[in-house]
């Protein structure tokens, strides 16, 4: 993986991570990167739609309107197989990557 | 709670994205805007607030519609087109320095392009005229590179050549007109009967001559130029059968010959030749002819040989057939120069591209930050290179479109410096290959100025950029050196134009300040033709000239008059002479021509030529001494005389010696003729051309019927015209004048291609180094700019204002330097390209060199201190303070 992939992949490395446990929609999805990141990384409509639109696109992920009673009916995204696998490979990198930054720097992270 | 839902709709319709597809992600969108929407009003938010902020994510529409997927691929780009649009608008400075530089780039090229495009590239309004070409004779051994075909030659090569579908040969003669109110002069051709075929053309009414009217003995028929045929009968078909006179001669007119395709250029009149294929005569015609489809000009070339050296086995030696692609035979001179000033007006371009590209390069780090995120989100670089791109391609596409309208009108200023010499069947026109070369240039200088930054952009790393977020951005060490090998181009390519432009310049003042070796102020001349059939005797044109030229020394104003078959800038007649008591020939050597001038006493005095030695003619030199056949001089009708010009003279003796000494003919039994004076050189081809040895006669002892008469005025001599005009009239209105222009008019206009190429070189020069200049300026200052902090901190670590100075001096002429150094190399190579346009200078010329080299570093020093000394302005508290 070159660190050029390495960067973009990081807002998809977020979504898929996101997902990997449960189906999340939209809202849902740019609540907890704000939230999770205490307010560091925030996704705006214009980004995040189409990054999820792409990724459907890729088919790494799912998208499927789901109805609860009572409320209206929403679009869940969840994990495809194809997605699980570059998730995990994904992951791999980014480890990497940190680990290498954190041998050069000597930048211990939480 | 507003709805959500047609607002988003709203934003998004542009997107015409497939209708479910576009249902759902706008449900999606709406409930996410919703939930928003109402999380902010839980947390206490007015209504108001909450849907401003609402809206305020949705304002970013424009690239949420960029990032979908597009239902068609020119969706993307409609939407990169808006982007771009936008982008142009939020920097109008910016955006106009680029389109400004581009149209500058494009409109020279756009009009130097529509020269060399309706010189060189438009089709000949003739049949097939990649086909056609000029048939001549050529005589190196005399320094002669056209002479003319002789009958002999003509008929042979008609006769026996195997390449040539057809060919025809053309005496250019022009006739007084007359019976149409005054005698007028018309331009016509003696022309064989197959030019019709050569040409391809087809007459607008009428037929062409028969073989039996372009005999010897034929019928006097005539075929009319368009325009006179609307002239003198108003188009009307009645004309064919009808009799007009033409020098003195009645012709029966039988048909019009096509308004758009004039052969020779400028002719009204065509007469059958009819040549007599066994009389021997000199070299008097041109030729032109069709070649077979699948022969080559050397095939073409070789085959006339055979025919030639068959039929010449003893006799002619010295000439040889030539042949020319028609075209060049006319334009051939403007190939060099044409393709010179393109060369030119592409480097600007070149200069302009590149400081386009500087710009942008500095904009897209600028924006290194914006695409960063869009990289981060997501957005490929693919993608980011298109959007780049296209804003390329709108800037490209606004700077053409103002290029072009530019260059139009550039054009037009060109053409009125052109004199009317161009042949009619040259128009420039714009057509659909100047249309084609605009958009490619246009198209060219896009990708040149507008694919390095894109992809030095899309490369920008994104995690880079991002941490420094809050800081400006400076350029990566690759854009830095690319940026300084842009500034080194520039200054190359200016300096290569300079010198370009100061060689010409320089070889354009040489010529203005040679001596012609007359003087051309406040002198007049005309040309006077006798119509043969009136004035056939010698005495009889030897009588009018002289009442001529008497009546026209009364006119009031007019110091001195005289006339001549040839003053300077008129024509070349010429003939070989043998010099008595000349040194032998060498063994290679060869006689040269001689320019011979009939001339009526007081020409010199009129022209302003000067005397070395001996005398001047006086009447009794010019009483008439011809033989019985009215042409050949004849020594028993008196003494012969003659005066030779300072080359002449020392060609064979000296200036010193060359009285008293006898020049003749070189024929073997041509009389003996006297030398009573020597005259200095004129130039009598032009001031840039070279001088041939002249011999002047009295016109008693050759008397023409075809002479310029020479006024030298007191006074304005555009005054004289009209009472010369009328003294003709008063003498004989049968008889016509024309060509009537001051020697200053045509000295002028003798130069008119050198003054332009040498003052449009020097245009485009000046145009280079400007942007140049505005290039390392730029370059330089956005430096400068992005190193306050250093800058700052060198300072406050206690460098002195002046170090800074020289350091930032240093790092900007080291490029210039650089610059001047590749640019100084490849002049020395390329100009040899100019050489043929070139007078007097070596191109090579060391003190235009070094004038243009001083000029370029001054230029680049104010454009490199400017910045500099801002920078040594820099306060060093403040300059970290901003950081």
């Amino acid at each position: 993986m070159t660190q050029h992939e390495l960067k973009k992949g990081s807002a998809e490395l977020l979504i898929l991570s996101l997902i990997e446990r449960q189906a999340r929609h939209g809202y849902e999805i740019s609540k907890l990167i704000a939230a999770r990141s205490e307010g560091t990384l925030t996704f705006q409509v214009a980004s995040l739609y189409p990054l999820l639109y792409r990724l459907e696109g890729r088919g790494w992920i799912q998208g499927r309107w789901v109805e609860k009673a009572g409320e209206r009916r929403r679009r869940f995204y969840r994990l495809t197989a194809a997605g699980r696998k570059v998730l995990a490979a994904q992951r791999r990198g980014w480890l990497q990557f940190a680990e290498a930054i954190r041998r050069i720097t000597g930048i211990e992270y939480a | 709670m507003p709805d959500w839902k047609t607002i988003v709709r709203e934003r998004l319709a542009r997107l015409r994205l497939k209708g479910a597809r576009e249902a759902e992600i706008i449900e999606e969108l709406t409930q996410d805007l919703e939930d928003r929407y109402n999380e902010l009003l839980v947390q206490g938010i007015s209504a108001a607030d909450a849907r401003l902020r609402a809206e305020e994510i949705l304002a970013q529409s424009e690239s949420l519609a960029g990032e979908i997927e597009p239902a068609a691929p020119l969706c993307g780009f409609r939407h990169d087109l808006r982007l771009a649009l936008r982008n142009l608008r939020t920097r109008p400075a910016f955006s106009s320095l680029v389109i400004g530089m581009l149209a500058l780039g494009i409109g020279g090229n756009a009009a130097i392009f529509s020269i060399f495009n309706g010189m060189f590239l438009r089709p000949l309004p003739f049949k097939e005229p990649a086909q056609l070409v000029d048939l001549d004779e050529t005589a190196p051994q005399w320094k002669l590179k056209y002479v003319g075909v002789s009958n002999a030659d003509f008929y042979e090569w008609q006769k026996h050549n195997a390449t040539f579908d057809s060919m025809a040969f053309i005496k250019q003669n022009d006739f007084n007109l007359s019976g149409f109110g005054t005698a007028e002069r018309i331009p016509g051709a003696l022309v064989t009967h197959d030019l019709l075929r050569v040409l391809g053309l087809k007459l607008v009414a009428g037929r062409n001559f028969s073989p039996q009217e372009d005999s010897q003995g034929g019928d006097k028929v005539v075929l009319l130029g368009y325009s006179l045929w609307q002239r003198l009968f108003g188009g009307s078909r009645e004309a064919l059968g009808r009799v007009i006179k033409l020098s003195g001669e009645s012709y029966t007119v039988i048909g019009v010959l096509p308004g758009d395709a004039v052969f020779p250029d400028r002719v009204e009149l065509w007469v059958p030749l009819a040549a007599d294929p066994n009389a021997s005569t000199g070299w008097y015609l041109n030729g032109v002819g069709r070649l077979k489809h699948g022969v080559s000009i050397e095939q073409a070339h070789a085959d006339l040989l055979r025919v030639h050296k068959s039929a010449h086995l003893n006799a002619n030696k010295v000439t040889s057939p030539i042949i020319t692609p028609l075209r060049d035979r006319f334009l051939g001179n403007f190939r060099t120069v044409s393709r010179v000033l393109l060369g030119a007006v592409g480097i600007v371009l070149l200069i302009a591209c590149v400081n386009v590209a500087a710009l942008m390069m500095m904009r897209g780090a600028e924006r290194a930050r914006e695409i960063a995120i869009r990289t981060a989100i997501g957005a490929s670089g693919s993608r980011i290179i298109r959007q780049l791109l296209t804003e390329t391609l709108v800037m490209a596409g606004i700077g053409g479109a103002a290029g072009v309208a530019l260059g139009y009108l550039f054009l037009r200023g060109l053409l009125t410096l052109m004199p009317d010499q161009m042949p009619r069947w040259i128009n420039f026109a714009l057509d659909a290959r100047f249309a084609v070369f605009c958009v490619l240039i246009t198209g060219g200088a896009a990708m040149a100025f507008g694919l390095l930054p894109a992809l030095q952009a899309a490369r920008v790393s994104a995690g880079s950029v991002l941490q420094e977020s809050g800081t400006r951005s400076s350029l990566s060490r690759g854009s830095r050196r690319t940026l300084s090998g842009l500034v080194v181009c520039e200054i190359g390519l200016a300096l290569m134009l300079l010198i370009s432009a100061g060689l010409l310049i320089k070889s354009f003042d040489k010529v203005l300040h040679v001596d012609p070796g007359f003087r051309p102020e406040n002198v007049i001349t005309f040309s006077v033709d006798l119509p043969p059939a009136v004035y056939g005797k010698a005495e009889q044109k030897l009588t009018f000239f002289r009442n001529l030229v008497e009546q026209l020394r009364h006119i009031p104003g007019v110091e001195s008059a005289a006339a001549a078959s040839a003053p300077p800038l008129g024509g070349h007649w010429g003939n070989f002479f043998q010099a008595e008591g000349a040194p032998p020939l060498g063994p290679h050597e060869q006689n040269p021509v001689v320019l011979q001038v009939a001339v009526m006493p007081g020409y010199f005095d009129a022209i302003g030529m000067t005397f070395l030695a001996g005398r001047a003619f006086d009447e009794r030199d010019n009483l008439l001494r011809v033989g019985t056949d009215g042409w050949s001089a004849d020594p028993a009708k008196g003494p012969l005389v003659a005066i030779v010009s300072e080359a002449f003279a020392r060609r064979y003796w000296n200036v010193e010696t060359a009285v008293g000494k006898r020049i003749r003919h070189s024929a073997d039994n041509a009389p003996w003729i006297t030398v009573t004076g020597v005259v200095k050189d004129e130039k009598h081809y032009g001031l840039d051309q070279e001088t041939r040895p002249a011999v002047y006669f009295p016109y008693g002892e050759a008397p023409l019927e075809s002479m310029s008469m020479v006024l030298r005025g007191a006074i304005d001599p555009e005054m004289l015209a009209g009472p010369a005009r009328d003294v003709l009239r008063r003498m004989d209105p049968g008889v016509a004048m024309y060509d009537m222009r001051s020697m200053t008019e045509r000295l002028h206009q003798s130069m008119w291609a050198r003054r332009a190429y040498s003052w449009l070189f020097g245009a485009f020069a000046m145009v280079a180094l400007a942007l140049a200049a505005a290039g390392v300026y730029g370059v330089i200052s956005y430096a400068v700019s992005r190193r306050t902090h250093e800058i700052g901190i060198r300072m406050a670590l206690g460098a002195r204002p002046d170090q800074v100075v020289r350091t930032i001096l240093g790092s900007g002429m080291a490029l210039v330097a650089a610059g001047a150094a590749i640019g100084l190399v490849a002049t020395l190579i390329a100009a040899r390209l100019l050489e043929a346009l070139l007078f007097g200078v070596s191109s090579r010329d060391p003190r235009i060199y070094a004038t243009m080299i001083l000029g370029v570093a001054g230029v680049s020093f104010v454009a490199n201190f400017v910045p500099a000394r801002r920078a040594a302005a820099v306060d060093p508290m403040n300059a970290l303070r901003t950081e």
